[in-house]
């Protein structure tokens, strides 16, 4: 059984404007997977249907086999989650946030809650409130990961949190996924983080899941090829050739990623459009994501 | 031995440990029968995926670099494997190639560059 799955998932806000116009993509337990697309692909919408807390106007969602808005309490009790910005009560102390949880899941692990919050250094007469935002998403991480959730969804987790904070946030993770070999489905802008920590890719472009591969396929088996500009040469005549999925212009030249490897790419490229000069590299996750998010839709 | 890896690098995580692996296997720096750390202990220390390790290790052990003893971890091979002779020559190559690219670049002459490398492996016979 998948851990999470995804099928056909549609949500507009506005009529007729979908912000999810038919998602689907599943993950097996004990994957990670990187969710990426820009600020408004969908992200957090479909991590938030995943938690039921809004929900599909079409399509199903499954969480460990369960439907998140028919079975709240279940789904909440075996997920662990992270949203960009959780909002705590202010006026609560730290230490009563932590009790709050403790009595709300049954699988809570108090020595390892302990452990986190020695490590994060969380203090629990601290009014919420009074806490910074790197200590604000620590304590939202003891939370979401001290009951020993099956899945973790973490929406944006590192957001705003200095690089310090950022690489312990990372280890705290690393070190749950080793213990526990838990899901974990993780948005973030951050590519290094992603490629630090994700198995998988899955990226969400025009409201539909644009890319979906393992990580280190995607780093060797993609490349990035840098077309001169030349008479007739068009950016729907690149799109047309062999295993490209997108097309940015530039000034100097027009940038293609295509699902092949660069000697492929090159090959298929000057084949398919009579042109040469072409250079072919694979790219790091950034520029993937600049080339594929950055060109018009 | 020490790793580092580096995420926005040109080589995907995974192929930088083997990388790193091989070369201190090459340079002696890791011997045969030392013990590698774990999947889990190394994940741990560079902050990365225990996946990735795993892809890491498997490859070394697939070439024969590495292996595993089950219980005991991880172990560099009593006995490596010969140099595959494609990569040999691909790997020199690069390193030609270089060699030629830096030449060219600084004005020097072919006649100089193989006058060089006789000069170089006159050195390393002495």
């Amino acid at each position: 059984m998948n851990a999470l799955e995804f099928e056909g998932i549609r949500r507009a806000y506005r009529k007729g404007v979908d912000v999810l116009d038919g998602v689907t993509f599943s993950v097996p337990p004990g994957q990670v997977v990187g969710l990426l697309g820009r600020n408004g692909a969908g992200k957090t919408t479909l991590i938030r249907i995943a938690m039921g807390m809004i929900e599909a106007q079409a399509g199903s969602v499954r969480v460990l086999g369960l439907d998140p808005r028919a079975r709240p309490v279940e789904v909440k009790r075996r997920v662990g989650y992270v949203a960009e910005d959780q909002i705590l009560p202010p006026f609560m102390k730290a230490g009563q946030v932590v009790d709050l949880h403790r009595a709300l899941f049954p699988t809570w692990d108090e020595a390892l809650a302990e452990r986190l919050s020695r490590r994060f250094e969380l203090r629990r007469e601290e009014k919420v409130g009074a806490l910074s935002k790197g200590q604000a998403r620590r304590l939202a991480l003891l939370c979401a990961m001290a009951h020993r959730p099956e899945l973790l969804l973490l929406d944006e987790p590192a957001s705003g949190l200095d690089p310090a904070a950022r690489r312990e946030f990372l280890e705290t993770a690393i070190e749950l996924l080793d213990e526990s070999g838990c899901t974990i489905l993780f948005s973030s802008h951050y590519m290094t983080d992603i490629e630090r920590m994700a198995d998988r890719i899955v990226m969400i472009h025009d409201g539909r899941v644009l890319i979906d591969r393992g990580l280190d396929e995607l780093r060797e088996g993609f490349s990035l090829a840098l077309v001169p500009r030349a008479p007739g040469l068009t950016r729907e005549r690149l799109l047309g050739v062999e295993g490209c999925i997108g097309v940015r212009e530039r000034p100097e030249a027009f940038h293609a990623v295509l699902r092949l490897e660069p000697e492929e790419a090159r090959a298929a490229v000057e084949r398919q459009l009579a042109i040469g000069d072409v250079r072919c590299q694979t790219v790091v996750l950034e520029d993937m994501f600049v080339e594929l998010a950055g060109g018009p839709s | 031995m020490q790793i580092y890896v580096h995420p926005g690098d040109e080589l995907p995580i995974y192929r930088q440990i083997v990388r790193q692996v091989t070369d201190a296997i090459a340079g002696g720096r890791l011997r045969a029968g030392e013990r590698l750390p774990s999947h889990r202990e190394l994940a741990i220390q560079l902050v990365i995926a225990p996946l990735t390790v795993k892809k890491a290790y498997d490859e070394l052990e697939r070439a024969g670099l590495i292996g595993t003893q089950r219980g005991r971890g991880t172990f560099v091979s009593d006995r490596l494997p010969a140099p595959d002779p494609v990569l040999k020559r691909e790997r020199l190559r690069e390193a030609a190639q270089r060699l030629l690219s830096q030449a060219a670049l600084s004005g020097v002459g072919y006649d100089e560059v193989l006058s060089l490398l006789e000069e170089l492996q006159k050195e390393m016979q002495a």
